[in-house]
């Protein structure tokens, strides 16, 4: 086998043999997974609080416009599951419908709605779990006098070993409005407060409204009112209403080029981390005596390219598989468009292309270091470099056009995360596309010459790294 | 005899630090040459550009017939001074996979690995990692990987240091074996013991410059034999006894010396000896040495091997 393989076999097998490298492969994955399961894990396993309501003093009653908005509660989370259940089968914007639908008219009919368009998803919709439940006001708690005695009749009641009860709210009426004071068993938890004040907070903007001359209907629907508010583009798929899928290519693009960055980033600090290791460990001079120094550069630059192409394939394929399962509209709108004039070419393009500046860079100066303080001189200069990129690709989301962004996709060093982020949201000629990809890989050229000087003079050098010393090995060769 | 390695009036600087300066000398084939000097002296420097690693500012190497050690690296086997191997590989895994490099398929490599493994008594650690060897061992495991390929030149770059006696002992049997199966083997050492016990001809080098080329016999040869005399002896008195030309006191206890009397060229030690005791000189203790490579060495280059001398910096 050639050594150019045989070192990139060796480097590749040494991060697969290792538990941090499967580790790393299905963290992703896992809490991916994790993150979708939690908060329905979380919602089911809280307890269901018992709370008693209790009218403190006079004035216009308090309780029953509590305990009515307690009780919405349960039927707003009830809503919201089911709008979330129907995004597999029948898409985002069918989910937001029944969102609204629900908040309108209740769950009951957002999950009849839910029935009609999503049957399958629908059909597994189990009520989420009640956090709070409404309790009947102990008798001992109304006969206390107002006051300290009564609460200290709570105290007690929340104390007791056999408690019934898991909070008591004692609304009262001050001069600048509504308030209460909340006794909880616990007092780490404030599910109750917060339940209570979003409570009065209503209330108090009803009676406002009320005493302006706004009856309770119209608040009501003033509050469930959302305007339509269609944008609408000629560019458009439909030629009119923009919808998500008008809006995937930008996030396409800007998901690509982030992820483009996390993977240079993370294959050439491993590849300078790598050689650092052969520097320090003595091997980098035995291995010289056997290949060449650009079969070792070579071979380690692939060797670390396969790994992260495997680390690749295996989450893109994980999540793929996902996005299949739990929303296959949404995965063939994406396929689809990755599919659309070549991108995925100009994907793979970039990916060569920015892989390669960048790896052999790290690559040759790790060929100086022993350890990561000996990188820093260069390595500071080099990240500082990376992170215009991230903030370039925040502006090509929104404006892929504009001239910041131009301007910089035009530097071949950021060249295939700007590009990467700009050509699915369309409006990049091929002439730009053409002429930055290769000003990308005439710099990969130049960058390759330069690290294969550098790496071949630094791999036997035992002075210290600094630009000036990294100038004289590139001058210099070997 | 074939040469397998000739080097011809080879340069190297480094800036305006000259490493090595007018080097020739001869390595020939199947036997073991020594190249010795104190540390710093070019020892390293001239086997990087024997391997091809780094360029000879002038001058010429041949290398198993090839004019640049790299056009025939699959068929040399090099361990440098400074040692390590992939700490967390087996024995077996690192040795094969340095074999397949110089082209030995990685089954026959294996293969290899373990023979060899077993023939040095590292047979229980074949499956160890690195990090979990004695350095002993690890130092056997790089020879190993060093000679798997079973080169015909094998250049070791102090193979000795850092190894206690019974490594030592150990290592200077490898070497005569890769000797005996007909490789040539280049060695660098500032210990003369090893050279004198190993080496079929010696290359000496000093402040970058050759001081001698040769057997260990001619070597020692350009310096003369010596009486070591103890006892209440005036120097004078020694300096006087037929054949001696130079004497030197090593060591004085009160009354009683040590002294080194050095004897000129085709002088006889027992003549001096017997004038001694003819005189009635206090001698307590007497000693004819011959010289050592040591010795040689320090006649020949004005060094002490074991020195350090101002070490070349390898410039970017």
């Amino acid at each position: 086998m050639n050594r150019t393989f045989l070192i990139a076999r060796r480097e590749l097998m040494a991060y697969v043999r290792t538990v941090g490298f499967w580790l790393s492969l299905l963290s992703l994955p896992l809490f991916a997974s994790l993150g979708g399961v939690i908060p329905m894990l979380a919602m089911n396993s809280e307890p269901t609080r018992s709370v008693a309501v209790v009218e403190v003093a006079s004035g216009a009653p308090l309780k029953a416009g509590v305990e009515a908005r307690l009780t919405a509660r349960d039927r707003e989370r009830q809503v919201d599951v089911i709008s979330a259940l129907v995004i597999p089968e029948a898409g985002i914007e069918a989910s937001r419908q029944v969102q609204a639908l629900g908040e309108r008219e209740g769950p009951e009919v957002a999950l009849a709605e839910a029935r009609r368009i999503a049957p399958t998803a629908a059909s597994g919709y189990r009520p989420p779990k009640a956090d709070l439940r409404l309790a009947e006001t102990p008798e001992a708690v109304l006969a206390a006098a107002p006051g300290e005695a009564r609460e200290a009749v709570v105290r007690d009641l929340l104390n007791a070993e056999e408690r019934t009860l898991d909070a008591v709210v004692l609304l009262a009426r001050e001069a600048d409005g509504p308030a209460a004071r909340v006794w909880s068993a616990k007092a780490s938890d404030d599910t109750v407060q917060d339940a209570v004040s979003a409570a009065l907070r209503e209330i108090t903007r009803a009676e406002r409204y009320a005493a302006l001359g706004v009856g309770v209907e119209s608040v009501r629907e003033i509050d469930a009112f959302r305007p339509e508010v269609a944008l609408l583009s000629p560019r458009s798929e439909s030629g009119g209403e923009v919808s998500f899928r008008d809006r995937l290519p930008a996030l396409i693009g800007f998901g690509f080029g982030f992820l483009l960055w996390a993977l240079v980033f993370t294959g050439a600090s491993i590849l300078l981390n790598s050689v650092m290791e052969e520097k320090s460990n003595k091997i980098l001079e035995v291995l010289l005596s056997s290949a060449s120094p650009g079969e070792i550069l070579t071979g380690k630059v692939l060797g670390v390219a396969l790994l992260t192409l495997t680390v690749m394939v295996v989450w893109g394929g994980l999540g793929g598989a996902g996005l299949v399962a739990a929303a296959p509209d949404v995965a063939r709108d994406i396929w689809s468009i990755l599919s659309r004039d070549g991108l995925i070419l100009y994907f793979l393009l970039y990916i060569a292309g920015g892989y390669l500046m960048y790896a052999v860079l790290f690559a040759a100066v790790g060929a100086f270091c022993e350890t990561p303080r000996d990188a820093q001189t260069l390595m500071g200069p080099i990240m500082m470099l990376l992170v215009v990129p991230i903030l370039a690709m925040q502006f090509a989301l929104r404006t892929p056009d504009a001239l910041f962004v131009k301007v910089l996709s035009w530097i071949p060093l950021f060249t295939p995360f700007l590009m990467s982020a700009r050509i699915p949201s369309g409006g990049v000629g091929p002439v730009e596309i053409a002429a930055t990809t290769a000003g990308m890989f005439a710099m990969a050229i130049f960058m390759v010459w330069i690290a294969g000087r550098a790496f071949r003079a630094g791999a036997l050098s035992d002075v210290k790294l600094s630009w000036k010393t990294f100038g004289m090995a590139v001058r210099g060769g070997r | 005899m074939d040469a397998a390695l000739r080097l011809d009036t080879v340069n190297k600087r480094y800036g305006d630090f000259q490493a090595v300066k007018d080097l020739s000398f001869v390595a020939e084939t199947g036997r073991i040459c020594g190249f010795l000097g104190p540390n710093g002296a070019g020892k390293t420097s001239t086997l990087r550009m024997i391997l091809g690693l780094q360029p000879a500012t002038s001058g010429r190497i041949e290398v198993l017939g090839a004019d640049d050690g790299r056009k025939v690296r699959d068929r040399i086997g090099f361990l440098p001074e400074e040692r390590g191997l992939y700490k967390k590989m087996t024995p077996v895994d690192a040795i094969a996979f340095f074999a397949s490099l110089k082209g030995v398929p990685d089954g026959e490599g294996r293969k290899r690995a373990r023979e060899m493994l077993e023939a040095q008594g590292l047979g229980a650690a074949r499956h160890k990692k690195m990090k979990e060897l004695s350095k002993g061992m690890a130092q056997k495991v790089q020879l190993i990987a060093a000679v798997a390929h079973r080169p015909d030149f094998v250049i070791l770059d102090e193979p000795f240091s850092g190894l206690d006696p019974m490594n030592q002992q150990g290592l200077e049997e490898m070497i005569r074996g890769l000797a005996e199966r007909g490789a040539t083997v280049l060695f660098s050492t500032h210990v003369m013991q090893h050279a004198e016990r190993l080496c079929d001809k010696v290359v000496l080098l000093a402040r970058g410059r050759k001081a001698f080329e040769g057997t260990v016999a001619e070597a020692k040869a350009t310096t003369r034999q010596f009486l070591e005399l103890e006892g209440d002896i005036a120097a004078g008195a020694v300096t006087a006894l037929p054949g001696v030309s130079h004497v030197e006191t090593i060591h004085v206890h009160g009354q009683v010396k040590v002294l080194r009397a050095t004897l000129a060229s085709g002088a006889a030690g027992q003549e001096a000896l017997r004038a001694a005791f003819v005189q009635g000189l206090d001698v307590r203790r007497f000693e004819l040495k011959a010289p050592t490579l040591h010795d040689a060495f320090i006649h020949l280059t004005g060094d002490d091997p074991d020195a350090v001398a101002p070490r070349a910096e390898a410039s970017a």
